[in-house]
């Protein structure tokens, strides 16, 4: 009875490394790029480049994060969330507590972001939407600026706006 | 007649869980950084954490279910998705406690979204199965 539970135990384990051998293996690029919040080596052209998900070269991508978690972690002061949409889009109306950092402009203002912002700060990135990749494009050059925790809020401003959360600017 | 009806049934909860874990496994394995967005979404491991456990659960769910599928180390097996689903479960509970809002992830990675409640009466069917393998193979065992 013992020695039959031992034996499973040890083959329980034995099953587990090699899985988790397995899957170290296969992912070590992905891994490496997310202990390290670098862009993947040979990534040196325009972030603007497309991207797919099934590509040979995995990638360090920012998280995508839900509506609650995004209300969290602004009501626990946890996170900065960035608005991703350009200045007349942010006037117009834009998540209360949000910074704005245009995608077209974050070339020219990262360094100063980097200064307001060190590197440790967990950022959560917005703009219009499931449609909207603005926010995905700018998660990608905060993560390429030193940012290693980035997340992209995917539903939104709109998302934001018709959960009845606050909102900044605007008509109601 | 008992016996060999149960034999048959115990094959097929092998193979029906077997073919589950395989099919769960592979397509985590497909799209590891959207597994670790559904993961993220949980709030229970640091952001690496995420990363690292979308990197290698799913090769132990995929491998389980080889396992189980062709019948070697199937006890072995079943114990390892007794204990991954009794994670499962507790991180939906916690999911479900916390007011999340999330998909479970348990599948099709940024498929139609599945309801924590929905994902924790699979996870309850599927520990029955495993733990119903779990004790036939006790029985037999001398």
């Amino acid at each position: 009875m013992h020695q039959g539970i031992t034996r499973l135990l040890r083959e329980m384990a034995g099953i587990c490394l090699v899985a988790i051998a397995i899957g170290l293996a296969w992912n070590h690029q992905l891994l490496h790029n997310a202990r390290t919040g670098n862009a993947p080596p040979g990534s040196t052209a325009p972030a603007s480049a497309p991207r797919g998900q099934s590509g040979q070269e995995q990638q360090v991508v920012p998280l995508p994060l839900g509506l609650m978690q995004v209300k969290e972690f602004l009501d626990r002061k946890e996170a900065v969330i960035v608005d991703a949409r350009d200045k007349a889009a942010f006037a117009a109306g834009h998540i209360t507590g949000a910074v704005s950092l245009p995608l077209g402009e974050a070339a020219g203002r990262l360094a100063d972001f980097a200064k307001r912002y060190p590197s440790t700060t967990l950022l959560v990135v917005y703009c219009n939407g499931y449609d909207c990749h603005d926010s995905h494009n700018l998660a990608n050059k905060l993560i390429a600026a030193g940012y290693p925790t980035v997340f992209v809020f995917e539903g939104g401003f709109p998302e934001w706006q018709s959960a009845g959360y606050p909102v900044t600017g605007g008509t109601p | 007649m008992t016996t060999t009806a149960g034999k048959y049934l115990s094959t097929i909860v092998r193979i029906v869980l077997g073919l589950v874990f395989l099919y769960a496994g592979v397509l985590k394995i497909i799209d590891p950084t959207a597994f670790a967005g559904n993961i993220a979404a949980y709030r229970i491991l640091p952001y690496f954490g995420n990363y690292l456990v979308a990197a290698t659960l799913p090769w132990l769910e995929a491998i389980c279910g080889l396992l189980l599928i062709f019948g070697w180390r199937a006890r072995s097996a079943a114990a390892i998705i007794c204990i991954l689903n009794g994670v499962f479960m507790i991180a939906l509970a916690s999911a479900v406690l916390r007011g999340l809002d999330i998909d479970c992830g348990c599948f099709q990675q940024g498929g139609d979204k599945t309801s924590a409640w929905s994902a924790l009466g699979r996870d309850v069917v599927l520990l029955a199965m495993a733990l119903s393998l779990l004790g036939r193979g006790r029985r037999r065992s001398p």
